[in-house]
């Protein structure tokens, strides 16, 4: 791929203040306490490609998409999405320009969507906002286009959330990020929210719009079997790193990091195919107290002294890259 | 032969609106023997966490059960006072809800919702019902179980939290553990452990378990049978793989085929056209008939019930259509 | 196009829908509600129209004959021998026009304050939650000691400053208005701090995110999109402060700094007629009494009847 890449994460870093106010620490003596969400996350994103995102809770993957969409402001490093950078209030011009082009599906269909607001005005807001029609009769037009393309009945419009299923809510919510016909969708647990058959179906929406429009697609999920039928490539995040990215097949096929067989390991099994489980050890880390060293290493059978002292860095292989000290001693 | 721990026939449960009343469980009938895991799969708003509330007898006012029997070892539990049923509560049936968060008490120590529930149903001193306490913990694999049982349930993590809501449900030794969803809100990873850390601990006492989910994965992983629900009632019922491997019901192959997985087989997911149907528009006949490839005339008029097909059960005109059926 | 049809086919769908809804059902099944909302109805209507209802205007003295004074309800008056349904006052006024012209100035300050307290406390708080920080902290620090005065001795306070600041020759003219900021000041930290609590829990709702990430302007989505969630317990406070409004409105007046004497509402009439109710002449006071307790019981009744309504958990 010789075109240059939509987006572009560098470096991303996000910490939070979480300390006790400062009267508490003055009189108990308390240090400050940081919490890091996310630390020198880097990725890029291709047009027309889906691009997961991969972690259980703490991994730092919500903070990392809203820090790509503008949400949140990273306390390090920077997001460029087709060379406008998010983070330089110098390009704030450009920056506004851009917000016509990214677009947001968030997790719980039933909070993303303004009770109080209709259909048809929660899918036209960004029409009006970015003043993509100049007339009432052209705004209920696209409306009705973009409620037709994610398979619901523009009629339906005049409805509120409360009288749409949970399926159908998201699928108004997919309607309103395809309003602007934005390039790049970032997509937090889209269908985590969601029964079994109709995950199966936005889903499959979801890639059709993707063909049809070339849209790009930032896939949060926690969800490795999820993220399986949606990304080429993907990222594994734990408490805030990413230890491992590599295109899809590679990933399902030789995963590297342990922390990636681990993940690979707990997806249960349907027909049992006598795959080899490992059973899973341990918990996610409070992120506020991270272990010292490589973060997974109470978890992970390879630890070495080196493990427990040096955090490793990110290295590139033949398959994508890692941040694992075996590895990169040939140890696994 | 055995006679079963639990035994449901024809449960209904009603909920009456100014609408009119609401079936939300219509008709549902299953035995679970000791020591089997039977798993109830179906979405959200199949009935299943209502029929396992109904059996505990939690069901909160204006919904009531509207018929059938619940047995419990044989005794019948439906029509028990409230006094009763408490005792029944704890001691015999054990409960598993899915957010730890909420299943314990913030304000007390882990120790002592523990020991409170051990006394509650089994005479044991005071000393003695500590010991267990402790037993119990280091069963579940809490790790330092002297220190940790004067911890309270914020110290812990999520699953930390629900292996503790584990001990508290097996505290008194009970002959049916009804789960509910125990493992939806925790990580991919602490999933694996805790239904493990489950199955592990049931097969040990002989108890059995209902294991209500809308995962079909963690039913996997877990159940020796399987009953799928949709729209209140069961639809196929039968041993773990046969369902899994060899669905009959035609929503089942569908709930089946929906799910990702791993292979790289399958590229587009199978879907289902529609939506589970609200409670206030319970299509006629067979529940399922405007959603089904396989619909044909008397699918629309008739309800088909649960008949045997192999070693499962199913309710399909597709399999039990003969106009002349034999009555049992 | 259809435009005409398609619009009138949409608004009867939607007054059915309406109709069909849980609020209108609910009214429709609490016979409290239906018959405080008829009184209610009634008493403003009436006051509404008063110069048109009463049978003249007690206030106008040309109409006035003192002759006619202390007159009893429903008798005829000694001396010209005309009746009058609930008396005359002292001045000849009849007590019936003098409550529904009363009763005019009472539900306008009752409604004007109302109003003013209900748009600056929603304002304050929706800011307030929204925008957070050291703005916030003012804002509430500020509603706490707001809070902690009792209404009444604000509302005093407000008028008092205002006879200072205004020139005496302006004080009968900006009475009535001097009053309603007066008592829409004393109610307005309530509205504010609900308004708050509500906005701080929409405000990292998923909706509001989405707003944001359409580069909306935290106005637009505090106006538009917060508003709207927030407004549904403003609303039952609002109906039981007009009750309150309406009474510390009166006792106000009673004390003698409400309104003037030009324009005497249901206080002023219940003062007048306090200094007589020993001597004999009772309907002075007792139908003003009277009127005031029924306008404010069935406003209060309909605030009650909203907020059962509007709490989804008791349906």
């Amino acid at each position: 791929m010789t075109a240059a890449p939509l987006v572009r994460v560098e470096n991303l870093s996000r910490t939070f203040d979480v300390s006790k106010p400062w009267l508490n620490r003055m009189t108990e003596g308390l240090p400050r306490r940081l919490l890091v969400a996310a630390e020198n996350v880097t990725f890029s994103i291709d047009r027309r490609e889906t691009f997961a995102l991969v972690g259980e809770s703490g991994s730092g993957k919500s903070t990392v998409a809203r820090m790509t969409v503008g949400l949140i402001a990273p306390t390090g490093g920077d997001v460029v999405i087709d060379g406008v950078s998010m983070t330089d209030r110098r390009q704030a011009a450009e920056q506004r320009r851009l917000r016509r082009r990214i677009q947001m599906v968030f997790q719980d269909p039933y909070a993303s969507l303004n009770p109080r607001w209709r259909a048809l005005d929660i899918v036209a807001e960004p029409i009006r906002a970015f003043h993509l029609a100049d007339t009432r009769a052209e705004t209920a037009a696209k409306v009705g286009e973009a409620l037709t393309l994610v398979g619901l009945d523009p009629a339906d419009g005049g409805k509120y959330p409360h009288e749409f299923s949970g399926g159908q809510r998201q699928r108004i919510a997919i309607a309103r990020a395809l309003a602007s016909r934005p390039e790049f969708i970032v997509c937090d647990e889209p269908t985590s929210a969601l029964d079994v058959s109709v995950q199966a179906q936005t889903l499959n929406l979801m890639r059709d719009l993707q063909d049809q429009f070339g849209l790009a697609y930032l896939f949060i999920s926690h969800n490795l079997a999820v993220v399986r039928h949606m990304a080429s490539r993907i990222g594994v995040m734990y408490l805030g790193r990413l230890v491992e990215i590599a295109a899809a097949k590679a990933l399902f096929y030789a995963p590297q990091h342990p922390y990636t067989r681990m993940l690979l390991d707990a997806v249960p099994d349907l027909t049992p195919s006598g795959r080899q489980r490992r059973p899973v050890e341990g918990e996610v880390p409070n992120p506020v107290d991270p272990p010292p060293g490589c973060a997974f290493h109470p978890r992970c059978r390879y630890a070495t002294a080196r493990c427990r002292a040096e955090l490793p860095q990110l290295i590139h292989t033949p398959a994508g890259a890692v941040a694992c000290h075996a590895v990169a001693e040939g140890r696994i | 032969m055995n006679a079963p721990v639990l035994s449901v026939r024809d449960l209904k449960v009603e909920f009456p609106t100014r609408r009119g009343t609401l079936t939300a469980v219509d008709g549902v009938s299953f035995d679970i023997m000791p020591g089997e895991v039977l798993g109830v799969v179906g979405e959200s708003g199949a009935g299943k966490s209502l029929t396992g509330t109904a059996i505990i007898g939690l069901i909160e006012p204006p919904g009531r059960i509207a018929g059938g029997e619940l047995r419990l070892a044989g005794a019948r539990i439906d029509h028990l006072s409230h006094q009763a049923m408490r005792r029944i509560r704890g001691k015999r049936i054990g409960m598993v809800f899915q957010d730890p968060l909420t299943s314990l008490n913030p304000l007390y120590r882990i120790g002592d919702q523990l020991i409170e529930t051990i006394t509650a149903h089994v005479s044991l001193s005071g000393a003695a019902a500590r010991r267990r306490a402790l037993a119990l913990l280091s069963e579940v694999g809490i790790p330092a179980p002297e220190t940790r049982i004067h911890n309270y349930p914020y110290q812990f993590s999520g699953g930390m939290r629900q292996r503790v809501v584990l001990a508290l449900a097996l505290a008194a030794e009970p002959e049916l553990i009804i789960a509910d969803e125990p493992t939806t809100a925790l990580d991919v990873s602490v999933q694996a452990q805790i239904i493990a850390l489950l199955r592990k601990l049931c097969r040990q006492r002989g108890a059995a378990v209902m294991l209500i989910t809308h995962d079909m994965g963690v039913i996997a992983e877990t159940a020796d049978r399987v009953a799928v629900m949709y729209a209140g009632r069961i639809v196929e019922i039968g041993p773990l793989h046969d369902v899994i491997k060899s669905p009959l019901h035609p929503y089942t192959k569908g709930l089946v085929g929906s799910i990702p997985t791993l292979d790289f087989d399958n590229d587009r997911l199978v879907q289902i056209p529609g939506a589970m149907p609200r409670l206030t528009a319970i299509p006629g006949g067979c529940p399922f008939h405007p959603r089904c490839a396989a619909v044909f005339a008397r699918c629309v008029v008739e309800r088909p019930e649960l008949k045997p097909e192999g070693r499962s059960r199913v309710a399909c005109w597709l399999y039990h259509d003969a106009p002349a059926e034999a009555v049992q | 196009m259809h435009e005409p049809l398609a619009s009138a086919e949409r608004l009867s769908a939607r007054l059915r829908r309406w109709w069909d809804s849980d609020i209108a059902w609910s009214y429709r099944h609490s016979p409290v509600a239906i018959a405080a909302s008829a009184v209610a109805l009634i008493l403003v209507l009436a006051a509404v129209f008063a110069p048109w209802v009463a049978p003249h205007n007690p206030f106008d003295a040309s109409t006035l004959n003192l002759m006619e004074g202390f007159s009893p309800p429903g008798e005829p008056s000694p001396v010209t021998g005309r009746v009058f349904l609930f008396g005359t006052d002292n001045q000849g006024r009849d007590v019936a026009s003098a409550i529904l012209y009363g009763s005019r100035v009472s539900l306008t300050v009752g409604f004007a304050s109302v109003a003013f307290s209900v748009a600056l406390g929603v304002m304050l708080g929706l800011v307030s939650g929204y925008l957070g920080g050291r703005l916030d902290g003012l804002i509430m620090r500020i509603a706490d000691i707001q809070l902690s005065f009792p209404a009444i001795l604000i509302a005093l306070l407000v008028f008092g400053v205002a006879r200072g600041l205004i020139e005496p020759a302006y004080h009968e003219q900006a009475a009535i208005g001097v009053l309603i900021v007066a008592i829409g000041l004393s109610h307005w930290a309530q509205y504010a701090r609900t308004v708050r609590g509500s906005t701080l829990v929409e405000r990292n709702k998923d909706y509001v995110l989405a707003a944001r990430v359409m580069g909306r302007s935290s106005f637009a989505i505090m106006r538009q999109h917060v508003l709207p969630n927030v407004i549904g317990p403003v609303l039952v406070i609002a109906t039981i402060n007009l009750a309150l409004a309406i009474i510390e409105e009166a006792t106000l007046s009673f004390l003698g700094v409400g309104v003037p004497p030009t324009q005497p509402s249901l206080g002023t009439l219940i003062r007048v007629g306090q200094q007589f109710l020993f001597s004999g002449e009772w309907w002075i006071l007792f139908y003003p009494a009277l009127a005031l307790i029924l306008l404010a019981l069935s406003i209060n009744l309909i605030g009650d009847w909203l907020r059962d309504a509007l709490n989804p958990k008791l349906r």
